[in-house]
């Protein structure tokens, strides 16, 4: 998974709590799209980021930011205890086996983009202020997931020079795997993005599959998560699909595909679409895997 | 005490102002009726003649907020209102079930009572059929609950408002404006001591200076969800009625001060405190309270 999978709030039953003086309980949300991960049978799942949009699933709990109609940056970023942890926890217990956790961090130069800043004015300094923040939550998701993955969709439109010291900022000595995800079209950054200080490259091949020829172009030597599925249209891909835009991506980075997953988070997609492309994807998985 | 930079609206019910500058116009108080079990016509009756009369006297407004738990209550209490209550007099409809909500909304409407009713509330529970039955018959006034699950702050307050932290399509205020409602009040949502209790009332001065909007609560809920309190029976009572102070104190305009039993005990307490912030406003701000504040009414 990339990250967010779609879930239906039942903002009745919520009210309801409230009505009846009873605290609002999330973890029904979490467990149905985390049961809908597995049952379409993906083997690295995430919490689905139900709680929040991805940018104010952090800075909801970060010092320094206040959430309005948008994310305001009004004093010093810092961080104040586990944002996600709780919920990985909780994940772990609702997990097979041998299926797999990833942990998902949005970018701090994504949510600096995503904020407006009434505090620092100096963007690069609110970054790395960010990225500290973000290091320390690495540091606590580290002991319970098993990938790290880090979000940061802005890089498509713009790179700033600092980028993957940003990035460092966060990896650097962590125990686990990492992955940095930056959707759009980074045909642009391509021999950047292959200079991060990360394992694991993904991006949107299925949206942008001139993405393969830039990096046919630009070999690097990172491992790769192919999207395979798109998550900006309904249309459910056939298996068949899958296969074939698997297979040409192969030819392109060979065994470094590691990971296959839908283009981006999963959000936005009706739920028995978001359903039906995993379970296609897997499906076209076991195919390439020879099950 | 406060006064706001914003421009502060001021919405007239038949009668009933609710809003402004704190000072300038006396604190409205909702009292509850038929919260709990089957409506006790008689004994409602008898405690909204307290009421009122204690309103004439003190001019401090107040306003019946009757709680429709079921289907079968909606005749009885409608006709209730129209039986019981002064000709005109508004009074506000308490409901949680969406499909209770929209059968009352077409009684209301076939007995033209929209003109006097109050609605609440909007929330981010609202379904699409509410919302289409809101077009069709759309009380005078609404009463928006500002209750974020994922955050009770009073920033998080805001963040419904302008955009139902993304658990509605639109902002709960977009909505009531869609709607067609041009007079709303907001709810600032208290929630049970632990979790962010005080934020319900931090929250009215910040959305009054945002929005310039009616602002309240029923902080009174607060003293019930303190079980603690159980063991000072005396002092729970007390505290009870005096949580209605915090509202005005904080620049609040109105408050659902719990069941109308209570009215004897919450006019007078609040009557006293709406003539004290009126003469710090009035003192320091220049604030002139209205010809019927209590100030005016009570002070020879």
């Amino acid at each position: 998974m990339i990250g967010s999978y779609p879930v239906s709030i039942d903002t009745q039953q919520v009210m309801n709590s409230y009505f009846q003086e009873q605290e609002v309980s999330w973890e029904n949300y979490i467990e149905q799209a985390v049961q809908g991960m597995v049952d379409a049978g993906i083997c690295l799942v995430s919490d689905g980021q139900t709680r929040d949009p991805f940018i104010q699933l952090f800075t909801r709990h970060l010092g320094g930011c206040r959430i309005r109609d948008r994310t305001e940056i009004v004093g010093h970023v810092e961080y104040h205890g586990p944002i996600t942890v709780a919920d990985q926890l909780f994940v772990r217990r609702l997990l097979p086996r041998r299926t797999s956790l990833i942990g998902v961090l949005t970018g701090p130069f994504t949510l600096t983009k995503s904020s407006v800043d009434l505090f620092y004015h100096d963007e690069k300094q609110l970054c790395f202020d960010f990225a500290a923040a973000l290091r320390k939550e690495a540091e606590q998701l580290q002991k319970h997931v098993d990938v790290i993955s880090i979000d940061e969709p802005f890089f498509s439109n713009q790179l700033p020079e600092y980028a993957a010291d940003l990035i460092k900022t966060i990896t650097h000595h962590l125990s686990c795997p990492t992955r940095l995800h930056v959707c759009g079209d980074v045909s642009r950054i391509v021999p950047q993005l292959g200079e991060m200080p990360v394992n694991i490259l993904s991006h949107e091949f299925k949206a942008s599959p001139f993405l393969l020829d830039v990096f046919h172009e630009h070999p690097c030597s990172k491992k790769i998560c192919l999207g395979s599925v798109r998550s900006d249209d309904v249309r459910i891909e056939p298996v068949e699909e899958i296969v074939r835009h698997i297979q040409k991506a192969q030819e392109i980075f060979g065994e470094a595909i590691v990971q296959i997953a839908p283009d981006c988070g999963q959000r936005l997609l009706p739920q028995d679409v978001a359903f039906q492309k995993l379970s296609n994807l897997v499906v076209a998985g076991d195919i390439m895997n020879g099950r | 005490m406060f006064s706001f930079t914003k421009e502060q609206k001021v919405y007239d019910i038949s009668g009933v102002s609710i809003g402004g500058q704190p000072g300038m116009y006396p604190t409205v108080l909702f009292g509850g009726v038929f919260f709990k079990g089957e409506p006790d016509f008689e004994d409602a009756k008898k405690h909204l003649r307290v009421m009122l009369e204690l309103s004439t006297r003190t001019g401090t407004p107040t306003i019946p907020d009757f709680f429709i738990r079921k289907v079968e209550y909606i005749d009885p209490i409608i006709s209730f209102i129209e039986k019981n209550l002064p000709h005109k007099h508004p009074f506000s409809v308490d409901i949680i079930e969406p499909t209770i909500k929209i059968e009352t909304l077409q009684t209301l409407a076939e007995k033209k009572l929209l003109f006097r009713t109050i609605y609440n509330s909007i929330h981010v529970g609202i379904t699409r059929e509410e919302q289409e039955s809101l077009k069709k018959f759309t009380p005078e006034m609404v009463i928006v609950v500002a209750f974020n699950p994922k955050d009770s702050s009073p920033d998080g307050k805001i963040e419904v408002l302008e955009n139902g932290a993304h658990l509605t399509e639109r902002g709960l205020l977009d909505i009531a404006r869609g709607i067609g409602f041009e007079k709303i009040l907001i709810d600032t949502a208290a929630l049970a001591p632990g979790e962010n209790s005080g934020a319900a009332l931090a929250a009215i001065p910040v959305i009054k200076e945002e929005y310039g909007l009616p602002t309240g609560c029923a902080i009174h809920n607060v003293v019930e969800k303190s079980k603690w309190l159980n063991d000072y029976p005396f002092a729970k009572k007390t505290v009870d009625v005096a949580s209605n102070c915090s509202i005005p104190l904080f620049g609040g305009d109105y408050a659902l001060f719990g069941p109308v039993q209570n009215a004897e005990l919450v006019v007078p307490l609040i009557a006293w405190q709406d003539i004290l912030v009126s003469e710090y406003t009035e003192n320091y701000f220049g604030i002139c309270p209205v010809a019927f504040h209590p100030r005016r009414k009570l002070l020879k």
